[in-house]
C-alpha cells in the first residue's frame, strides 16, 4: 500500500529531530534552500503556505464527502499526498494516499471496491486520523519555525 | 721624535722609500689637514684616517703607501679586514672597503705585466686614486665621492620610456589579441551556421522519409485491408510482396539514436539563433507559425554573451584606470561565473536580465541559460521545484495547470528548453497537455512529473511523447539530474554519452527507457509495427479504436472530476486570465478536446488530434490492481 521509499531517518547530522511525522530527508531538503540557518524565510514560507493549502484542501474535502463526492475525495487526496509528501509529512502522505484509493473506489491494496458507502464511511474514518496526524506536524513544524 | 719614527718606519717596511713619504712633517700636515677639514664626506670617514694609518708604524705590515707614493697598499688582506677596519670604517669587510673605494674613484691596480705578479706580494691590493699622492695633500679635497644622483636619476628615466614603451607593446599585443579573437568568433560564427543549415537540413529529410513511410504503409494497410479495391477479395491474407514491404518497412528503424541529439542540437540552434522554426517543419509538423527559414537574426558582435573581449572599442572603459580594473563588464577568460560583477554599466542589460543574484555556485550552463516550464497545480510543489531549478540558473516559469502550460507553450516565440509536467491537475491532465504541446514544439523534451509510476503509466507517458519521468516526490538531485541529462547540450561541460544518471528511470530501472521500441506494439489491435517507436514517429499508426468500452475510461465522465465550475473555482486564484475558457474531454469514443473560446484555433483546426490514440492506454492509467504507486 503506502509508499515506503521514504526512509525515516530522523538522526541525521545537524538536522533537528522533529519526530516521525516528518520525514527529516525531505524536510531538510527545503531547509537546505534557506540563505542561512538563521534565516528561514523560504522554507518557513514554503510550510506556511502548505499549512493553508492543506487546510483549504481539508476544508474541500469536507464539503466532497458531505456530497458524496468520490471523484472529488480522490482528487483531493491525490493533490494533498503530492505536496504533503513533497513537504515531508510522510503519514499525512500516507493517509491522503488511502483517500485517494477509497475515492477511486479501491481497496487499500488496489483492489476495486464497488461498495461506494463502504468507500466514503473509509474515507471518513481518514480524514479524521489525517487531520490529526497533520495537526502534530503542523504544531510541530510551527514550533520547530518559532524556535529558529 | 714622531718625525724620526715615521720615517724609519717607512723606510723598513718600505723597499725604497720616497723622501717625501718619510718626511714627517709632511705626514703630520696631513693629519692637520684632515683635522682641519672634519669629515666632509664619507671619504673623509672611511679613507682620512687611512692616509694616517698608512703611516702608522703599527699597520706597516698591513698597510702602507705604495712604492711611488701615488697609491696604498694593503698587504695583508685578512690582517687589514680584522684589526683595522672595524676600528676605522663602518663597513667592517673587506669587500664593501672595496666599494666603497670605488665609489670614491680608486681603483685597484692590476698588474698585468710581470705574470700578474704584484710587486707588493701576491695577496697585496694596490689601490690608486690620480689625486691621492703622498705629497699632494691639497688634493684630498679633491677626492670625493662620485655622484650617484645623475646616474640615478637616468636610470629612472630610462626605466619610465622603458615602461612605456612596455605599455605600448602591450596595447598592440592586446589589440592583436583582441583581433584573432573577433576572428575567431567570426569563424566560429559561421561554423555554427553551417552546422545549424546541416543539422536543420538532417531533420527536414528525416520528416520527409517518416511521411514517406508513413504514406508506405497507408498504402499497404489500404491495400491489404481494403476488400472494395478488388485487390484482395478475401481480405484474410496478404499477398506475398505486401507481406515483404510490411516487414522491410518495419525492419526500419527510424528513430534513430543520433535523432535526440540531432534536435537537442537543434534546440540549442534555435534558442541561440532566434530562428524560431527549422526548415523541415513541413509536412508532417504542422506547426503554428511560420515555415521556412527565418533569417539568421544571430547578430554575433552585437551578442554581448559571447564576446570575450570588447572589440575595437572600450566601451567607455579605459583599461588602464585602476577603478576599472574589477568592473571590466565582459566575461573575462577563466572567470568561474562567466558573469559580470557588477551590471551598472548601460552596455550589457542582456547579461545582468538572466543572472539571478546571490547563485551560490557557478553556473553549470554554457552561453545560453535553460529557461524551464514547470507545469504543476500544487504551488508547494511548484514553489520548491522552482527554487531547485532557479538555484541551478534557470529561467523558470511555472504553469498551474495543463491548459496554462499550452497557452504559455503557443504563446512562446521561443520554445521552451525543458517542461517539467504533473499529471493529474484540473482542467487538462498532464499527457493531453503534452500531446498538445509536442504538436507545437517537438522538440522539446517534456518530463512527467508524478507519483504514478507503475510499467502502464509509464509507457503511456513514453506513447505520448514524454521523454523521461520523474517519480514525485521529487528530490533536488533528482531533478537537477533529469534537468542536465535532458539538456546535456547547454552545459558547460557536457558528460560524456552513456554516462548518464542510471537512476533516469524509476522503478529500479524496470521501467523502459523511451527509446525505440515497446511502446508502439501494445495493445494495438491491427498490424504492429515493431520497428518503429513511441514518440512522434508513431502517431499515423496509432489508429483509434473506438469501442464502447472506453466510455469507462479515464476522462469518462462518470470518473473525470467533470470540468466543472467547481474546478474552476477552486483554482481560480492562481489561474491565468485565459483559463476562463474550458477545455473538455468529451466521454465516447474520439476523446477529441473541445475547445471553448476557440483558443488555440491552430490546434483546432488541426486534421490530426494527438489524442486520437488508443483509448486502452489512457484506460490502463488506473487499470491493473495491485500496481499502484510501488
Amino acid at each position: 500500500m503506502a509508499s515506503k521509499d521514504q526512509t525515516d531517518d530522523g538522526h541525521d547530522r545537524n538536522m533537528p529531530d522533529l519526530g516521525d511525522a516528518i520525514d527529516i530527508l525531505t524536510f531538510s531538503q527545503i531547509l537546505e534552500m534557506d540563505d542561512s540557518e538563521e534565516d528561514r524565510k523560504f522554507s518557513q514560507s514554503i510550510v506556511y503556505d502548505f499549512f493553508e493549502q492543506a487546510g483549504e484542501t481539508f476544508e474541500k474535502m469536507d464539503v466532497a464527502l458531505q456530497a458524496r463526492d468520490l471523484d472529488e475525495l480522490y482528487r483531493l487526496g491525490h493533490f494533498l499526498k503530492g505536496s504533503s509528501a513533497t513537504v515531508g509529512l510522510t503519514k499525512v502522505k500516507d493517509s491522503c494516499e488511502k483517500i485517494q484509493r477509497y475515492g477511486k473506489r479501491e481497496n487499500v491494496d488496489g483492489s476495486p471496491e464497488p461498495d461506494e458507502e463502504l468507500c466514503l464511511s473509509r474515507i471518513k474514518t481518514t480524514l479524521k486520523t489525517v487531520k490529526s496526524e497533520y495537526a502534530d506536524a503542523e504544531k510541530t513544524l510551527k514550533d520547530f519555525f518559532n524556535s529558529a | 721624535m714622531p718625525e724620526g719614527d715615521m720615517a724609519g718606519v717607512a723606510q723598513g717596511a718600505g723597499n725604497n722609500s720616497s723622501d717625501f713619504v718619510s718626511n714627517g712633517v709632511f705626514c703630520s700636515s696631513i693629519r692637520d689637514i684632515f683635522v682641519a677639514l672634519g669629515c666632509m664626506c664619507i671619504w673623509l670617514t672611511c679613507c682620512a684616517p687611512g692616509t694616517r694609518m698608512l703611516e702608522d708604524p703599527a699597520y706597516s705590515e698591513v698597510v702602507r703607501w705604495g712604492d711611488q707614493g701615488d697609491s696604498f697598499v694593503v698587504l695583508e688582506n685578512e690582517k687589514f679586514t680584522k684589526t683595522i677596519l672595524p676600528k676605522h670604517f663602518k663597513h667592517s669587510n673587506f669587500a664593501s672597503f672595496v666599494r666603497q673605494l670605488n665609489k670614491y674613484d680608486f681603483h685597484k691596480v692590476r698588474h698585468n705585466e710581470e705574470n700578474g705578479q704584484s710587486p707588493y706580494g701576491a695577496s697585496a691590493w694596490e689601490f690608486k686614486h690620480p689625486e691621492f699622492r703622498a705629497d699632494r695633500k691639497d688634493n684630498l679635497d679633491n677626492i670625493r665621492r662620485k655622484a650617484p644622483a645623475p646616474r640615478k636619476a637616468q636610470n629612472a628615466e630610462e626605466q619610465f620610456s622603458v615602461q612605456n614603451q612596455q605599455v605600448v607593446v602591450l596595447s598592440e599585443t592586446l589589440a592583436a589579441t583582441q583581433q584573432q579573437v573577433q576572428q575567431l568568433q567570426e569563424s566560429y560564427y559561421e561554423i555554427i551556421n553551417a552546422n545549424k543549415i546541416f543539422v536543420d537540413e538532417i531533420l527536414h529529410l528525416q520528416k520527409v522519409v517518416k511521411a514517406q513511410h508513413q504514406v508506405h504503409n497507408e498504402l499497404i494497410t489500404h491495400l491489404t485491408f481494403n476488400p472494395g479495391q478488388n485487390l484482395l477479395s478475401d481480405g484474410t491474407e496478404a499477398p506475398l510482396e505486401l507481406r515483404r514491404a510490411r516487414d522491410i518497412l518495419n525492419g526500419l528503424s527510424i528513430e534513430h539514436v543520433a535523432d535526440r541529439d540531432l534536435n537537442r542540437m537543434s534546440i540549442a540552434f534555435h534558442q541561440a539563433g532566434g530562428s524560431p522554426e527549422s526548415v523541415g517543419s513541413s509536412s508532417m509538423m504542422g506547426p503554428p507559425g511560420a515555415a521556412g527559414v527565418t533569417p539568421f537574426l544571430h547578430d554575433p558582435l552585437s551578442d554581448m554573451r559571447h564576446l570575450v573581449y570588447p572589440v575595437g572599442q572600450n566601451i567607455g572603459i579605459d583599461p588602464f584606470a585602476p577603478e576599472h580594473m574589477n568592473n571590466i563588464p565582459y566575461n573575462r577568460p577563466g572567470g568561474e561565473n562567466g558573469l559580470p560583477p557588477t551590471s551598472d554599466f548601460n552596455t550589457t542589460p542582456s547579461m545582468a536580465a538572466n543572472t539571478p543574484p546571490g547563485l551560490q555556485s557557478p553556473s553549470p550552463w554554457g552561453s545560453k541559460k535553460p529557461v524551464v516550464l514547470l507545469v504543476e497545480d500544487d504551488r508547494t510543489c511548484a514553489r520548491i521545484g522552482s527554487k531547485f531549478l532557479s538555484q541551478q540558473d534557470c529561467g523558470v516559469e511555472v504553469a498551474r495547470d495543463g491548459l496554462e502550460a499550452v497557452n504559455k507553450v503557443s504563446a512562446r516565440q521561443q520554445p521552451y528548453d525543458l517542461i517539467f509536467m504533473d499529471i493529474v491537475m484540473p482542467q487538462l491532465d498532464g499527457v493531453s497537455a503534452t500531446a498538445m504541446i509536442k504538436d507545437m514544439q517537438p522538440n522539446t523534451p517534456i518530463i512527467a512529473m508524478t507519483s504514478n509510476i507503475n510499467q502502464q503509466d509509464l509507457e503511456m507517458y513514453f506513447q505520448w511523447g514524454m521523454r523521461d519521468v520523474l517519480a514525485k516526490p521529487f528530490t533536488k538531485e533528482g531533478m537537477i539530474g533529469k534537468l542536465r541529462r535532458h539538456l546535456n547540450s547547454l552545459l558547460r561541460n557536457p558528460p560524456a554519452e552513456g554516462m548518464m544518471d542510471p537512476s533516469a528511470y524509476p522503478n529500479g530501472g524496470s521501467a523502459q527507457p523511451p527509446t525505440p521500441g515497446p511502446y508502439s506494439n501494445q495493445g494495438m489491435g491491427m498490424a504492429p509495427l515493431p520497428g518503429s517507436s513511441s514518440g512522434p514517429v508513431t502517431k499515423f499508426d496509432t489508429t483509434p479504436i473506438q469501442s464502447p468500452a472506453t466510455s469507462s475510461s479515464w476522462h469518462s465522465p462518470s470518473q473525470l472530476p467533470h470540468p466543472s465550475p467547481t474546478i474552476g473555482q477552486e483554482h481560480g486564484g492562481y489561474l491565468g486570465a485565459g483559463s476562463g475558457a474550458q477545455m473538455v474531454l468529451t466521454p465516447g469514443g474520439t476523446q477529441k478536446p473541445q475547445f471553448a473560446g476557440g483558443m488555440m484555433p491552430q490546434m483546432a483546426g488541426s486534421q490530426r488530434m494527438p489524442l486520437d490514440g488508443p483509448p486502452e492506454k489512457r484506460q490502463r492509467l488506473y487499470g491493473p490492481p495491485g500496481n499502484y504507486n510501488q
